[in-house]
């Protein structure tokens, strides 16, 4: 990597991916900013002057508007859920031994492989007994399946990182089982927390599946909405990509608020 | 009773038994040391007494009170870890203050013993910084201050100096045997370093295998060892062994032979220990008790090679037996190899063992 060709070749392929990642991304966003004849253009238009009709439009669809605030609850909620019950979790599987810890564990992994598709008629007619149908709760319950995992297999592996030596000082500094826990475990295991509540959101915020299958008119989701869009007979290309860029802009600015917390080397000095 | 008191003490992992009836006393203001290779359970013993972990069987006592059933946390010890285990998220005020604010200590007070401590441990300026920010020397120090905030009626430390260099872990034992004087603090310390053992102990413990094999002042053990074990553990270099046999006894003396000896020597007995004429018997000798110069006996070796430390020199040797020798004396020797070397020492610094390994 000293020699320069070999660091513009490195430097060039970092663009490629970065330009193979980004473009979808750019024409999306660029796009929900077009007016429609643009919109259409064959060949494309780079140029082009810029338009909120779009987002004017979708704003007035108060279908819209009520679906973006319900996918925010929903996922604030779920990811909000997963983390305080997923790190007490964690912790116990890190650091202490107990019947039948090897077999949870493996409960919290495996629960992934199962396709969501399998699951879908039983929760539906569940949800529909317990009269859960159409509810937060019942979207909120469904992702914790998902996303209690992640954080708890995520923030296990965060805590094990963590020198027992700390916990021990603790102790006999005097520090009680749930001060250890919260002011050693979470402060340091800060970055797996931010990265599996990230997961977590993420996740919540993009599911489709069990939305559309447990959701009625009261809390659907934006993925919901926005897939509706696309049972008319002509496509409202400018409201999906309008849409689409609302979905996208809440996760990246999460992601970009707790991306501080994921900086490694928070428990650099600890020993030696 | 005794400040510290461990009662046939046994810790078990599994099948494992790890300490195996350990008692030890340690009076007030003592500076103990565990002392032994690494693997013997000395960590094991020093977390028995923190009570970071449930003895197995036995008890430990702590200022008169059976705290074999009580929380580390009550235990009144204060622990510096190996690895000092400092707070990496907080800065080295909020370190030292944990233990306290723990312990709802009011702010003022918890404020006044940091200070006392940053000044004794001269780390005043470094009470704002992360652990992060700082050199191993000064997390060492910062460990010590938390240990000395707390204070409490027992410092443990687990080999705190293992990880600094040389020159530093010099200082810092000095520095550590200062802290004991001043402060009058029973302390039980914990070391794989016979050096340090022997330079801060006015009690040593000497652990092999989670047995105890011998306790005593520095002075006590480095003079009348029990065993082969002690007597090749403590004192540097390492003491000599020679295989020999008894060639007769007396009231206050044993006969033995050995071929470098050139006829029979008369050593002065150590123990009272049973021994019969014929028995194989371990002589032993200090490198330092061994001399160039005129003395009442003396052994015929074959040189091998000399190492010079600058004030002293170490001569390598063999017996006709081709048992090695280490040689300590003074000034710049050298040795050529083959060469014959008459080396002399007197018989009151022999040291005896039986077969056994105990000491005769
Ligand atoms: N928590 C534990 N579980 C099982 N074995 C242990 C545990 N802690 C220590 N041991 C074992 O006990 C023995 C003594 O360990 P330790 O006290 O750390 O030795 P030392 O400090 O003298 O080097 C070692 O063989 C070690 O493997
Ligand atoms: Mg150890």
């Amino acid at each position: 990597m000293r020699r320069p060709l070999g660091r513009g070749l490195h430097g060039l392929g970092l663009l490629l991916t970065l330009v193979f990642a980004l473009f979808p991304f750019y024409w999306m966003v660029s796009s929900s900013f077009k007016a429609q004849a643009d919109l259409l253009a064959s060949p494309p238009v780079w140029l082009f002057r810029p338009t909120l009709d779009h987002y004017a439009a979708i704003w007035a669809d108060q279908k819209v508007t009520t679906a973006v605030v319900n996918s925010l609850v929903v996922a604030s909620l779920t990811t909000l859920l997963a983390v305080v019950l997923g790190t007490p979790a964690a912790y116990a599987l890190a650091r202490f031994e107990f019947r039948g810890k090897a077999d949870l564990w493996f409960w919290f992994i495996s629960n992934r492989m199962i396709s969501p598709i399998v699951l879908a008629l039983p929760v539906y007619l569940l949800a529909r007994q317990a009269g859960l149908l159409d509810t937060y709760l019942v979207l909120v319950l469904i992702y914790l399946t998902f996303t209690l995992p992640i954080v708890v297999w995520i923030c296990t592996d965060q805590f094990r990182a963590i020198p027992p030596d700390l916990e021990q000082a603790a102790r006999l500094d005097g520090a009680r089982q749930f001060d250890v826990f919260w002011r050693i475990y979470l402060p340091l295991g800060a970055p797996g927390i931010a990265v599996s509540a990230i997961f977590s959101f993420i996740f919540s915020w993009n599911e489709l599946l069990y939305a559309l299958v447990l959701t009625r008119r009261d809390v659907q989701t934006a993925p919901v909405v926005a897939t509706s869009f696309m049972s008319g007979y002509e496509l409202p290309w400018g409201k999906i990509m309008a849409t689409g860029t609302l979905i996208v802009l809440p996760v990246t600015i999460f992601a970009l608020l707790v991306s501080r917390h994921m900086i490694r080397g928070l428990t650099m000095g600890a020993t030696k | 009773m005794s400040y510290l008191a461990l009662d046939q003490v046994v810790k078990r992992f599994g099948a494992h038994t790890v300490i195996d009836g350990v008692s030890l006393a340690a009076e007030q203001g003592e500076f103990v040391v565990f002392v032994g290779p690494s693997g013997c359970g000395k960590s094991t013993l020093l977390r028995l007494v923190a009570g970071l972990e449930e003895v197995s069987a036995g008890d430990v006592h702590i200022a008169g009170r059976c705290v074999t059933d009580v929380d580390p946390a009550a235990r009144g010890v204060a622990m510096v870890f190996q690895s000092y285990a400092l707070y990496p998220h907080m800065s080295v005020r909020q370190n030292m203050a944990f233990g306290m604010r723990m312990a709802r200590a009011p702010k003022p007070e918890i404020e006044r013993r940091i200070t006392e401590a940053a000044r004794i441990l001269q780390i005043e300026n470094l009470l704002d910084r992360r652990p992060r920010e700082l050199s191993g020397g000064q997390r060492q120090r910062v460990a010590i201050g938390r240990a000395i905030v707390r204070d409490p009626k027992i410092f443990l430390f687990d080999e705190p100096l293992s990880n600094l260099d040389a020159e530093l872990r010099g200082q810092m034992r000095i520095e550590i045997a200062r802290l004991h004087r001043t402060f009058g603090a029973t302390m039980v310390y914990v070391t794989h370093d016979q050096v340090e053992a022997m330079t801060l102990a006015d009690r040593i413990v000497v652990l092999r295998a989670g047995r105890v094999e011998q306790i005593g002042s520095p002075a006590q053990l480095y003079d009348s060892p029990a065993n082969t074990f002690v007597a090749g553990f403590i004192g540097s270099p390492r003491m000599n062994f020679l295989t020999g046999r008894v060639a007769g006894l007396e009231d206050d003396a044993v006969r033995i032979e050995h071929p470098a000896v050139g006829g029979v020597l008369r050593v002065p007995r150590r123990a009272a220990r049973a021994i019969e004429v014929n028995a194989p018997v371990t002589i032993g000798l200090r490198p330092e008790h061994l001399t160039l110069a005129e003395a009442p006996a003396r052994l015929a070796l074959a040189g091998d090679f000399a190492e010079n430390l600058g004030a002293t020199s170490q001569l390598y040797a063999q017996a006709p037996t081709g048992e090695t020798l280490t040689i300590q004396v003074p000034g710049r020797e050298s040795v050529a190899r083959g060469e014959a070397l008459q080396v002399g020492f007197d018989p009151a610094r022999v040291h005896l063992f039986d077969a056994g390994g105990q000491a005769i």
